[in-house]
C-alpha cells in the first residue's frame, strides 16, 4: 500500500522526535450496504474509507495523528507534529524489516465486491416476504446487507512488516408486530468474516421468521414484574452479559489505568467455579477474528477466567508498557481514525456440566431471557444494564406466559459470583461494540446460564 | 486534488456519463485531542481529514457512493458505484436536488481557538485534572480528563448551480473524577464546551465532576413501587435524544412512529414547547444549512403541549406536500440524507430546580440514564433504564440512590410532565431540556 521508502521516512521523521517507537497503519475499505425497509430499497452505498494512523510512543505516553492525506509529505508532517506534545531524551534507530507471514484465518470463497447488487438485494427481499407470512401482526420490515472488504497494512520500527484482509459480510433483519396501541420488534443479525458465501450458511428466510415470531410474542406479552428475582439467560447472544458485566473490565484499557474492578485480582477468585471464560481471536471464519490484530500481533485464543479464577487480561502494546504485561493479541480498532487499544474478539463462557432441562426444571420462579438486546457498563464502578428482547416468566420449574421490557442490572462482580449453572449448549452471536477505538465487530457466546439472583426492571 | 476542483470535476464526468443530474457533498475536518493520566500526557491526537460523497439521478432514480480518497482516479469508481446503486432503488424514492436559496448569516468559525499553543491547552486541562482531583476528598484518580479542539467544513456543489459551504469550530473539555469509599466506586463527570478559552474554567469542572461522584458515595436502594421523580436536565435530554426520531417525518411516514395524523393534537403536557433551532446563538448544533443545502431555520415541534410539526427533509417534505424544515442530514460521509435535529430542546419554564424537589416532597431526583442504546425502543416509546440519582424526602434530599431501574414510555411521559425548570442544559450534540418534573415514574429497586 506504501512504499518502501515512504515508511521508511515517515517512521525515521518519528523516531527523530525521540520516540522509542513509531508506527504506521493504513487502510483501504471498500464497503457495500443496502437497506431494504417495508419491501422497498431504502438506500444502496458504497464507499471507500481510505487513511492512515501514525503512532508514537515515549515510554508510556502515546501520540497519535491520522489523516486520508497519504502523501509522504503529509505523513512525514503528522510524524512530527507530535513533537509538540513530547519529546525523548535520546533518538533511536529504524531497524530492519521482518515481514509477518499469517497464516489464513478466514478462507473466503465469494469475494463480496464481484457479487451483482442486485442479488444482495433479492436475498432482503426474500427475507421480508418471509417476515410478512409469518402472521398479519407483522406491519414493518428492515433488512439489511453490509459486506467489507479491507485491506491494512501495518510497519512499526520493531521492523514489523504486515498485511491482511479482512472481508466480512453480516445479514440483519427486524421485524415490527402491531396492535391498536403497541408495537413490538423482534431483530437478528448474524455475520462472519466471510464472502457472500455467508448466504449459504444461513437462512434469511428461516432468521426473518424467527424475528417475526419474536415481535408477535412480545406484542401479545404483559409487562415484564419488577424486582429481584433468579435470571436464566439463554445460549447465543445472551453471552452479552459477560461482555458487559465482564469483558470490558478485564481489558487493559481499564486495568492500567487502575480503572478496572478486577485490577490487582489475577490468580484471585472473581466468579464462582463453574465459570470458564474465553477470548479466542482464532476461530475459523468467527465476526471476530482476524489473522493478527491492528498493531500487528498474531491473535491467539486467551484463557480470561478458569474455574472462576481471573487467568488473563485483554492486553495490547501500550497498556502492556503500563502493566508489564505481554500483549494478547487483542489490540483493536474500528479505522485509521482511533489508535488501536484492548478489547474483546470472539469472547464467550465455555461449556458447563448442566443440561438447559436441569437449569429451568430446578427454578422455581424467575425470568427466562430466551433473546437479549444490548447493553452497556461502566468499566470502572463495574454497574451495567441489559434489554432483554424476548422474555418468559419461569414458574414451577417450567417456562409460562411472555413478558416485555424487562432490563437486567447488576455490577460485573456480583454477577460473575452468582452463575450457579452453566448449560452445555454452547453458541456465538455477532454484535458490534462500541468503545474508545471505535465500533468493532464482535462475537459475545455462551450456553444457558443461570444467575440466582439478579435486579429485574419492569413495568408490571 | 484541491476540493473545489474535485467536485467541480466529479459533476462534469457525472453528467457526461449520463446522470440528469447530481450533487458532491464535502465533510472536512481537523481535530486535536489530548488525554491526560496523572498529571501526564498519556495520549495526544492529531488529525486532519476530508471525503466526499456523491449522489445523483441515473435513469429516473437516485444512486449514492462515497470516498476518502480524494484523488482523480476515485472519480470512476463513485461514478460506477452510484450507477449500479441507483438501479437498486425504486423510481418514487428518487431525491430530489435543490439550488439553493436565501441564506442566514452564520458565525461559526473562531480562529483564535486555534492559535492557543499545544502548551498552553496541555496546562489548561492540567488544570482540570487537579481541580478534579482536589475536588472532594473522596476522589483518588480519574477515569477521563480530556481536552480537544474540533473544526468541521461542509461544502455541497450540485449540477443546479448550488455551491455553499461554511466551517465551525469548538473547544471542549471534559472530566469524569472516580470517588470511592471502601469497596464503593462512584463516577462524576463534567464539560465544557465553547468557542472562546476565555469562557473555559477548567478549575470549576474540574470540582463540579469530583463532588458530582463524591455526592453519590453512600447510595442505597429504594422500594419498587411508582414515584413522581425530578429528572435533571441531562437525564431528560438523554431520553428526548433516544426518542428524537418520533418527531421525523420520514418515521411517521413509514409507521416508525405513533404520531402519524397528530399534528395540531395534545402530544405533552401543556407546560412543554420543543423546539429546533439550527440558528441558535452560540448552539453545540447552529448550521447555516443542511447537508442538502436547505437555509437552517427556528421550529416550535411542541407548542405548550400540541404538535406543530414534524422535522422534514427535502423528500419527507415532498411526500407531505410541505417544505423542508431544514433537517436533511447526512450522518457521515457513509450515510446517505436522512432526517436530524439541530439544536433540539424542551424551553426552560419558571420553576428552579430546588423548587421542583420541594414542590415533589417525596420521590426520586434522577440524574443518569445508562443504556440508553439498549433500554429503549425507538418504535414503541417504551424505555427500561438503568437510574442514577437521590431519594427525596419532604422535599429535601436524604440519600443518593443506585442500582434501581426506571421504566416507562415516551408519549406516556410527555404528557405526565407535571412542572419545567428553568436550568436548560445542553448536551454537547445540541438537544437539552431544563429539569422537570414528572408523574408516573415506575422504579424496580428492592
Amino acid at each position: 500500500m506504501l512504499t518502501k521508502s515512504v515508511v521508511e521516512n515517515t517512521l525515521s521523521a518519528a523516531l527523530g522526535t525521540g520516540a522509542d517507537f513509531a508506527e504506521i497503519y493504513m487502510e483501504q475499505t471498500k464497503r457495500n450496504i443496502i437497506s431494504v425497509v417495508n419491501g422497498k430499497v431504502e438506500s444502496a452505498q458504497s464507499g471507500l474509507d481510505y487513511g492512515a494512523g501514525i503512532r508514537l510512543f515515549f515510554q508510556n505516553k502515546a501520540i497519535y495523528g491520522f489523516t486520508n492525506d497519504t502523501s509522504e509529505k503529509n505523513l512525514i508532517r503528522i510524524a512530527r507534529e507530535a513533537a509538540a506534545a513530547a519529546r525523548g531524551d535520546r533518538i533511536y534507530q529504524l531497524q530492519g524489516w521482518r515481514k509477518m507471514n499469517l497464516a489464513c484465518m478466514n478462507p473466503i470463497r465469494i469475494m463480496p465486491d464481484e457479487v451483482e447488487k442486485r442479488k444482495k438485494a433479492e436475498k432482503l427481499f426474500l427475507a421480508t416476504e418471509a417476515a410478512n407470512k409469518y402472521s398479519p401482526l407483522i406491519t414493518q420490515t428492515r433488512t439489511g446487507c453490509l459486506d467489507i472488504v479491507k485491506d491494512i497494512f501495518i510497519a512499526n520500527t520493531d521492523g514489523l512488516w504486515a498485511e491482511e484482509q479482512r472481508v466480512r459480510s453480516r445479514f440483519t433483519v427486524e421485524a415490527i408486530a402491531s396492535s391498536a396501541t403497541e408495537k413490538q420488534s423482534g431483530h437478528l443479525g448474524p455475520g462472519a468474516s466471510m464472502g457472500f458465501e455467508l448466504y449459504d450458511e444461513i437462512d434469511v428466510e428461516e432468521r426473518a421468521r424467527e424475528s417475526a415470531r419474536i415481535a408477535v410474542t412480545m406484542l401479545g406479552a404483559k409487562p415484564c414484574p419488577a424486582g429481584r428475582m433468579p435470571v436464566v439467560i439463554d445460549n447465543g447472544f445472551g453471552g452479552v452479559i459477560f461482555h458487559e458485566a465482564c469483558g470490558h473490565s478485564l481489558e487493559a484499557t481499564a486495568v492500567a489505568r487502575n480503572a478496572s474492578v478486577f485490577a490487582g485480582k489475577m490468580g484471585q477468585q472473581i466468579a464462582s467455579s463453574v465459570v470458564t471464560a474465553i477470548d479466542d481471536g482464532t476461530i475459523p471464519n468467527g465476526w471476530g477474528s482476524s489473522a493478527m490484530d491492528d498493531e500487528g500481533t498474531p491473535t491467539q485464543r486467551n484463557v480470561l477466567i478458569e474455574n472462576g479464577i481471573l487467568r488473563s487480561y485483554l492486553v495490547d502494546k501500550l497498556n502492556g508498557r503500563r502493566m508489564g504485561a505481554n500483549a494478547t493479541g487483542s489490540s483493536r480498532r474500528e479505522s485509521y481514525r482511533f489508535a488501536p487499544t484492548s478489547r474483546m474478539t470472539n469472547t464467550f463462557i465455555d461449556n458447563g456440566q448442566s443440561t438447559t432441562d436441569e437449569i429451568i426444571g430446578n427454578t422455581e420462579f424467575g425470568l427466562y431471557a430466551k433473546q437479549m438486546g444490548g447493553g452497556s457498563v461502566d468499566p470502572a464502578t463495574g454497574s451495567f444494564n441489559f434489554a432483554v428482547l424476548e422474555g418468559y416468566m419461569i414458574r414451577n420449574g417450567k417456562i409460562a406466559e411472555p413478558v416485555r421490557g424487562a432490563t437486567l442490572i447488576g455490577k460485573g462482580m456480583e454477577v460473575l459470583q452468582k452463575i450457579d449453572m452453566v448449560g452445555d449448549n454452547l453458541a456465538r452471536a455477532q454484535g458490534m461494540c462500541g468503545s474508545i477505538s471505535g465500533s468493532i465487530p464482535t462475537d459475545v457466546g455462551q450456553p444457558m446460564i443461570r444467575v440466582k439472583e439478579m435486579t429485574v426492571g419492569g413495568r408490571g | 486534488m484541491d476540493r473545489q476542483a474535485l467536485q467541480n470535476q466529479i459533476i462534469k464526468e457525472a453528467l457526461e456519463q449520463g446522470f440528469t443530474d447530481c450533487e458532491v457533498f464535502y465533510l472536512g475536518g481537523e481535530s486535536f485531542e489530548v488525554l491526560l493520566m496523572e498529571g501526564e500526557v498519556s495520549n495526544y491526537e492529531n488529525s486532519s481529514e476530508g471525503g466526499v460523497s456523491f449522489r445523483g439521478t441515473y435513469e429516473g432514480r437516485t444512486g449514492y457512493a462515497f470516498s476518502e480518497r480524494l484523488e482523480e482516479d476515485t472519480i470512476t469508481f463513485l461514478i460506477e458505484a452510484a450507477k449500479e446503486n441507483a438501479m437498486l432503488m425504486a423510481e418514487e424514492e428518487r431525491e430530489e436536488l435543490f439550488g439553493g436559496e436565501d441564506y442566514p448569516e452564520f458565525n461559526g468559525y473562531y480562529p483564535e481557538l486555534e492559535q492557543v499553543c499545544v502548551e498552553k491547552r496541555i496546562q489548561l486541562a492540567k488544570r482540570m485534572e487537579e481541580a478534579a482531583l482536589n475536588g472532594a476528598e473522596s476522589v483518588a484518580s480519574l477515569d477521563y480528563c480530556v481536552l480537544g479542539i474540533g473544526k468541521r467544513e461542509v461544502a455541497i456543489a450540485n449540477s443546479l448551480g448550488l455551491n455553499i459551504s461554511y466551517t465551525k469550530n469548538f473547544a471542549s473539555g471534559y472530566v469524569s473524577a472516580i470517588a470511592k469509599s471502601g469497596d464503593e466506586t462512584k463516577k462524576g463527570s463534567a464539560f465544557w464546551k465553547g468557542t472562546n478559552w476565555a469562557d473555559f474554567d477548567p478549575e470549576e469542572t474540574g470540582r463540579k465532576a469530583a463532588r458530582r461522584g463524591a455526592a453519590l458515595l453512600g447510595a442505597g436502594t429504594v422500594d419498587s413501587g411508582t414515584y413522581t421523580a425530578v429528572l435533571d436536565g441531562k437525564a431528560m435530554t438523554a431520553l428526548l435524544s433516544s426518542f428524537s426520531g418520533v418527531f421525523f417525518a420520514e418515521n411517521v411516514q413509514k409507521g416508525f412512529s405513533l404520531l402519524k395524523d397528530k399534528v395540531g393534537e395534545k402530544v405533552a403536557a401543556d407546560c412543554i414547547t420543543l423546539r429546533d433551532d439550527a440558528l441558535l446563538e452560540g448552539g453545540y448544533a447552529s448550521v447555516p444549512f443542511d447537508s442538502e443545502g436547505v437555509a437552517g431555520k427556528n421550529k416550535e415541534v411542541i407548542e405548550h403541549g400540541r404538535l406543530k410539526t414534524f422535522l422534514y427533509n427535502l423528500k419527507s417534505a415532498k411526500k407531505d406536500g410541505v417544505r423542508s424544515t431544514g433537517n436533511g442530514f447526512k450522518a457521515g460521509l457513509t450515510a446517505p440524507v436522512k432526517t436530524a435535529c439541530t439544536n433540539f430542546y424542551i424551553q426552560k419554564g419558571e420553576n428552579s430546580l430546588d423548587e421542583l424537589i420541594s414542590t415533589m416532597g417525596n420521590g426520586l431526583y434522577v440524574t443518569d440514564f445508562m443504556g440508553l442504546h439498549a433500554g429503549t425502543n425507538a418504535v414503541s416509546g417504551d424505555f427500561s433504564l438503568s437510574a442514577e440519582g437521590f431519594y427525596v424526602e419532604n422535599g429535601r434530599i436524604v440519600n443518593p440512590v443506585e442500582q434501581i431501574t426506571i421504566a416507562g414510555n415516551f408519549y406516556a411521559l410527555l404528557l405526565d410532565v407535571l412542572a419545567v425548570g428553568d436550568d436548560l442544559y445542553y448536551a454537547s450534540s445540541g438537544k437539552g431540556s431544563p429539569s422537570v418534573l414528572a408523574k408516573n415514574i415506575a422504579v424496580a429497586g428492592k
